[in-house]
């Protein structure tokens, strides 16, 4: 039985569930079933959104640990979701190591969709929320580019690993901004419905329910710290559009040029 | 109405579960949460007219389709659970208050931020309650069947 080789595999697969958006929870989870299958049984992980550190005792005594940090966060749920099934099947299907670490070489290398699919997926979702708070055709439209425009924009500012506060302040700033000139210009009629519209997907919804699932699972530090990071995308974005309108206000006096 | 909305959520929510980039078959159930939340959602608020009340119980629904759905397709229950709680999120609330910040109405912005919160603290607690309730009820489980194999 290889420990060093174990334990690499089991914090190789609670890097890759942090970095995708998983629960604390689930990293320790996994990291801790991957070593009981491999009959590491006297292995201890602790986990926080930053980090992973992972520990392990041999029958001669000898322990060895690793610590892998987390810099870079991302959302593909596919990852996790096929990780999950990894670590429950290996006892079941007998992986081997080797087999298991093309596995997981296999779901790290798994692509996200195309920035082609996500700016239309973006303006379709955008349009689709505005006419349900209650817009019209037109509005749906003018909704429709301002989240399309604003997903190519968050792209290339997070292929430049740009702060994501930074990140959401711009979103904020470009979808109200959009939407602004449009009303102006006599495209569209309800201006509250189609910046909601388009606001609404910059909403911290993966930060809102891993803070809640890792506050039940226990691990306070991790639901305290996703909470804040949800409080603070949420500011950052009102403030995004905030500053849009402030400038607006003062530099026209009113909504109409 | 409600169909038209139903439909178009279901459509929103599908585009967010590519957003996140969920595969597969999940994509679709994924999206139907959506609708089911919103479905819940519309009718509770024409019953009972308040808010928060409505969210509560829609946010319930969610959380107990979510537990079911990652049980039936062996899936983690945050690939549903995120996708099915975006209609409810507060972004009117976050709008207002944030126009009147902007525009120095300090009193009301205050009472709509307070707003803000209590909803999505609503959204938290509904969750909260159907994890848990469903985390026993494992314990529970295995705790019985400790028992029969003894």
């Amino acid at each position: 039985m290889d420990i060093n080789r174990i334990i690499h595999i089991a914090a190789n697969a609670g890097r890759i569930i942090l970095e995708n958006g998983g629960e604390t929870y689930r990293a320790e989870e996994t990291i801790n079933r991957i070593c009981s299958s491999y009959d590491l049984i006297d292995s201890e992980s602790f986990v926080t959104p930053s980090i992973i550190i992972v520990s392990a005792s041999s029958n001669f005594g000898q322990t060895i640990s690793i610590i892998k940090r987390i810099n870079y966060r991302t959302i593909n749920l596919e990852k996790i979701a096929q990780i999950n099934n990894l670590s429950r099947n290996i006892k079941g299907l007998g992986y081997s190591l080797e087999a298991i670490e093309t596995q997981l070489a296999k779901i790290d290398s798994i692509k996200p969709y195309s920035l082609k699919y996500m700016v239309i997926a973006s303006a379709v979702a955008a349009g689709c929320f505005t006419i349900v708070l209650g817009g019209d055709l037109k509005d749906m439209i003018v909704s429709a580019l301002a989240g399309g425009m604003m997903k190519l924009i968050l792209y290339y500012l997070y292929s430049l690993k740009a702060n994501e506060f930074f990140v959401n302040i711009f979103g904020g700033f470009t979808a109200t901004l959009i939407s602004l000139i449009c009303i102006n210009l006599n495209l569209a009629t309800n201006l509250d419905k189609v910046i909601i519209g388009s606001l609404t997907l910059l909403v911290p919804g993966l930060a809102i329910t891993n803070a809640i699932r890792d506050t039940i699972a226990g691990d306070l530090i991790s639901g305290i710290m996703r909470a804040v990071e949800a409080f603070l995308i949420a500011i950052a974005v009102a403030v995004g559009s905030g500053i849009v309108f402030k400038l607006w206000f003062s530099i026209f006096g009113g909504l109409n040029i | 109405m409600i169909v038209r909305n139903f439909l178009l959520i279901m459509v929103a929510t599908l585009c967010f579960s590519i957003l996140f980039n969920i595969k597969g078959k999940n994509i679709f159930f994924a999206a139907l949460g959506g609708g089911i939340t919103w479905i819940f959602y519309s009718c509770s608020l024409s019953t009972f007219n308040v808010d928060i009340y409505s969210i509560f119980i829609a946010s319930i629904a969610a959380g107990i389709y979510s537990e079911i759905m990652a049980r039936v397709l062996k899936s983690p229950v945050t690939v549903f659970i995120i996708c099915s709680i975006i209609p409810l999120v507060p972004g009117v609330a976050m709008y207002n208050t944030m126009l009147e910040t902007v525009q120095g109405n300090v009193t009301t912005s205050v009472n709509l931020g307070i707003h803000t919160l209590a909803i999505a603290g609503t959204i938290a607690i509904g969750i909260f309650v159907i994890t848990s309730s469903f985390r026993l009820s494992a314990l529970i489980n295995k705790k019985i069947n400790l028992k029969k194999s003894l």
